[in-house]
């Protein structure tokens, strides 16, 4: 051995090794933390163990704290436990690896593991009539991140670990959430336009619906779609004879035990609106002197007369009604007149109910109409049976390749196997590297460079195999196939890399993420063929007394 | 292996058999009622609904979803009772326009939703998926985009690394392995989506790879040539990596071939695909870049 080769043995050992460690947290043992709460009965226990009865996971107690292990643990199975009863907060513990390296684990696509896939799409043209002029590609952008970071705050709220929320050029929002198991709710979380008003209440015409509406629906059970509402309200305003100017809508509450938002009376309102959402700058839950939980909040430099306005004189007593989507959600008392643009909301709220509120009041300040526009929720079931039945087959697929080659290569085989083998290795090193979400286009991509890999092998062999027919020695065809196969594996590959490359930078989601793979599945089959199995065969080569060459 | 199959010599048959199974497979196609767009370029909505009373039906969920004029297929093993609902916007009255269709659509979806829910007892929806119209619009243009610009750089390469020859012939080649492929698709009624679409891209890339192993062949050898025609090139050449193509072909269905026996579901139509176009793929390099190549060198010299 020339000093030249002692050193790339040790490069390549120091790679290999660096690669395994890489891909621990992808393919190793996961880790979750589940904390429950101090109120968790036996049942709720029982409940998580038995969602994690079957064989693979193993889990472990002590105080309040449950450590669930198990080579399959996804962000999706997080969410759904997060959710049971009893459970305080759910994590997933980090690898080593991924502390100390720069590794991160491989996630796998909602297709794979489950959970629901947004895409928003934003409708400026309210924008661009408030302002009077076209906007340019810049400001687009601009407002979609704007939007951007709302529904992050708004997804964040809703208690859903590792969502992915990404901008879709200039005007789409894509947003992934795994493991969702309701996706009704979260779309009316993330969905919701923002056309949030503030209407004066027209105290003596409530009481008169009021009256009506506990006369007349006493005993019924309101229904249970949003249209029948708009007939009853049509009704009751009938009924009490109510002026054109005015409008009847229902207030809204958020029921305690279920969580849903729920109509609770009707409320008049006049037509007229005095403030719009988009009027409010900001809103935050603060405690006032007496230590009672406030909704603290600024209007916008507008805002302020309008506010000024709303709450001058004549208006002391009455109500504004919050109106969010037609749901008038709030409606506080005015005390005084407000003119310096900030002002508080008290009324015995409860911490919960305050931060509701806020809420509702920053989310009439997003800017801009959101649509979905493309929507997809896989089951967890489902996305559990394909990636069982996508790794079993996989594996069943290299195995058969791998007996196929050394039945038809010997020795040879032996070495294209290993070879095979460090190509995985590398490719999902290189994957945890960026990052990576595997998708079902994406094992598409994967196998499709395992292919090619194995073909880059058969193509080396054939050429040695060439060589050594026409009487060159063991050296000489080992060199010669190799130089030979180099341009011609070159070659073919990197028309598909082109491929890979075009479909990356104009592809979007899935199809990226098969570009991805392909194209890292692909340098990496070169890196292996060309460099590491030449350098075997080159070692191989040292052996002098060698007659034959089992290929 | 000193022997050289002459393989051009059924050139004619070769092609003319191949747009004979093409013009079959496309007129199957439609005659069956033309190609089948998955709601990702059609735009639509589409559900996989597992039901508890096993006597239901592709014929009977079509019936009690009559109003949606949906497609119904049953899916997996027989005993899990799922099937795949889909309604496509071209299918519904509300497509006129575009806004009111992201409106009034996402509210249908809702009815055939609670439809379904009416007539069957126990249904548990296992997935659900909405694409609107102008996400379709959106995606089938960037489909297109994305083929035409690879196809575009992969032949300025062939033709930057090689000769115009092959770039001609490796790219005419490729165009009949799209029209093959998605005409298969078309009479196996398989439903045109992302994931097809991944499967269709997959197949391009092992052509053109399989195609350029014979090309640099070709070269090579076109190089060495003495006294015999640029024909018998071709025919040593094909000979020559015969072996390489057949191992690489083999081991490659190989593994498909498993993903489609035991890789599930998702990967079902998937991996049909790419068994199907492996094999035309394999057969479009020897028979059509290798004679669409020939002919372009005679043309040349003819002029």
């Amino acid at each position: 051995m020339t000093k030249g080769m002692v050193y790339k043995s040790i490069f390549i050992l120091l790679l290999i090794t660096f690669s395994v460690l890489l891909i621990l947290p992808t393919v190793g043992t996961k880790k979750m933390e589940i904390r429950l709460t101090d109120s968790v009965t036996a049942q709720d226990i029982e409940t998580i163990n038995k969602r994690f009865s079957s064989g693979s996971y193993k889990l472990e107690m002590n105080d309040k704290i449950i450590i669930v292990s198990g080579t399959n643990i996804t962000d999706a199975i997080m969410n759904e436990v997060k959710i049971y009863t009893g459970v305080a907060d759910v994590k997933l513990l980090k690898h080593w690896v991924e502390t100390y390296f720069l590794a991160k684990k491989i996630n796998l696509g909602l297709d794979l593991q489950g959970g629901m896939y947004l895409v928003l799409q934003a409708n400026f043209e309210g924008i661009q009539a408030k302002l009077g002029r076209e906007l340019t590609e810049k400001d687009k952008n601009e407002i979609t991140q704007q939007a951007l970071e709302l529904l992050r705050n708004r997804i964040d709220k809703f208690g859903v670990s590792e969502p992915s929320i990404r901008p879709r050029g200039n005007d789409a929002i894509e947003i992934q959430l795994p493991g969702v198991k309701d996706p009704s709710g979260v779309k009316k979380a993330i969905g919701t336009t923002g056309s949030l008003e503030y209407r004066l209440v027209d105290d003596k015409y409530t009481a008169m619906a009021s009256a009506w509406f506990a006369q007349n629906y006493k005993d019924k059970k309101l229904p249970e779609s949003q249209d029948e509402y708009k007939g009853i309200l049509l009704e009751i305003s009938k009924a009490i004879s109510l002026p054109d100017t005015l409008e009847t809508l229902f207030f809204y509450n958020r029921n305690k035990d279920t969580g849903a938002v729920v109509p609770e009376y009707p409320i008049v309102l006049q037509k007229e609106i005095s403030l719009n959402g988009t009027d409010i700058q900001e809103a935050t839950v603060d405690r006032d002197e007496y230590g009672q939980v406030v909704v603290v909040f600024k209007t916008t430099a507008d805002g302020a007369a309008k506010f000024a306005k709303a709450t001058s004189e004549p208006n002391h007593g009455k109500k504004l009604a919050i109106v969010l989507d037609n749901k008038v959600r709030n409606a506080p008392n005015i005390k005084e007149t407000i003119a310096s643009g900030s002002g508080n909301i008290s009324g015995g709220f409860a911490y919960e109910e305050a931060l509701t509120l806020a809420r509702i009041i920053k989310e009439g300040a997003l800017p801009v109409d959101l649509r979905i526009v493309e929507e997809r929720t896989v089951g967890p079931s489902l996305g559990q049976d394909s990636i069982e039945s996508g790794v079993k087959a996989f594996a069943v697929g290299i195995i058969g390749i791998m007996v196929f080659a050394i039945g038809y290569y010997r020795m040879g085989g032996v070495f294209a196997n290993l070879g095979l083998i460090l190509n995985m290795i590398f490719t999902v090193a290189i994957l945890s590297l960026l990052g990576f979400t595997l998708t079902v286009p994406g094992i598409a991509g994967f196998l499709l460079s395992v292919a090619m890999a194995v073909d880059a092998n058969v193509i080396i062999y054939e050429r040695i195999k060439e060589e050594l027919k026409k009487g060159k020695s063991i050296r000489i065809a080992i060199e010669n196939g190799f130089d030979r196969a180099f341009w011609t594996i070159f070659d073919s590959n990197l028309t598909t890399i082109l491929a890979a490359f075009i479909l990356f930078q104009y592809g979007t989601g899935p199809i990226k993420g098969f570009a991805v793979t392909l194209f890292v599945g692909i340098i990496v089959s070169m890196f292996v063929a060309l460099y590491l199995t030449r350098f075997v065969y080159e070692l191989l080569a040292l052996n002098k007394k060698m007659k034959k060459l089992s290929i | 292996m000193e022997k050289t199959i002459k393989f051009l010599k059924y050139k004619y048959i070769a092609i003319g058999g191949y747009w004979a199974v093409v013009i079959m497979l496309l007129a199957g196609t439609f005659i069956n009622g033309g190609f089948n767009y998955g709601i990702d370029f059609a735009g639509g909505y589409k559900i996989i609904a597992k039901f508890q009373d096993s006597s239901v039906s592709e014929g009977v969920i079509r019936k009690a979803l009559n109003d949606f004029n949906p497609t119904v297929q049953k899916i997996g093993e027989e005993s899990k009772n799922q099937y795949i609902i889909t309604t496509k916007l071209e299918n519904t009255a509300v497509a006129s326009s575009k806004d009111s269709a992201d409106q009034t659509s996402n509210s249908k979806y809702d009815m055939l939703k609670k439809t379904l829910n009416e007539k069957f007892t126990g249904v548990s929806i296992q997935s659900e998926e909405t694409v609107g119209p102008a996400i379709g619009d959106y995606l089938r243009k960037s489909a297109w985009k994305l083929t035409f610009m690879a196809v575009l750089l992969m032949s300025i390469y062939l033709a930057f690394r090689f000769e115009v020859k092959y770039a001609v012939g490796g790219m005419i080649s490729l165009f009949h392995d799209m029209i093959m492929s998605v005409a298969f698709c078309g009479i196996m009624g398989i439903e045109i989506n992302v994931q097809i679409l991944a499967a269709l891209l997959t197949l391009y890339g092992y052509s053109i790879n399989d195609t350029i192993v014979i090309f640099d062949r070709i070269r090579e050898t076109d190089q060495l040539r003495a006294k015999t025609t640029f024909e018998d090139v071709i025919n040593k050449a094909i000979t020559q990596t015969l072996t390489r193509t057949l191992l690489t072909g083999v081991t490659t269905l190989f593994a498909v071939l498993v993903l489609f026996l035991i890789g599930g579901e998702a990967l079902h139509e998937f991996s049909l695909v790419l068994l199907f176009g492996i094999i035309a793929g394999t057969f479009s390099s020897i028979y059509i870049a290798s004679p669409i190549t020939l002919w372009w060198e005679k043309w040349r010299a003819a002029k």
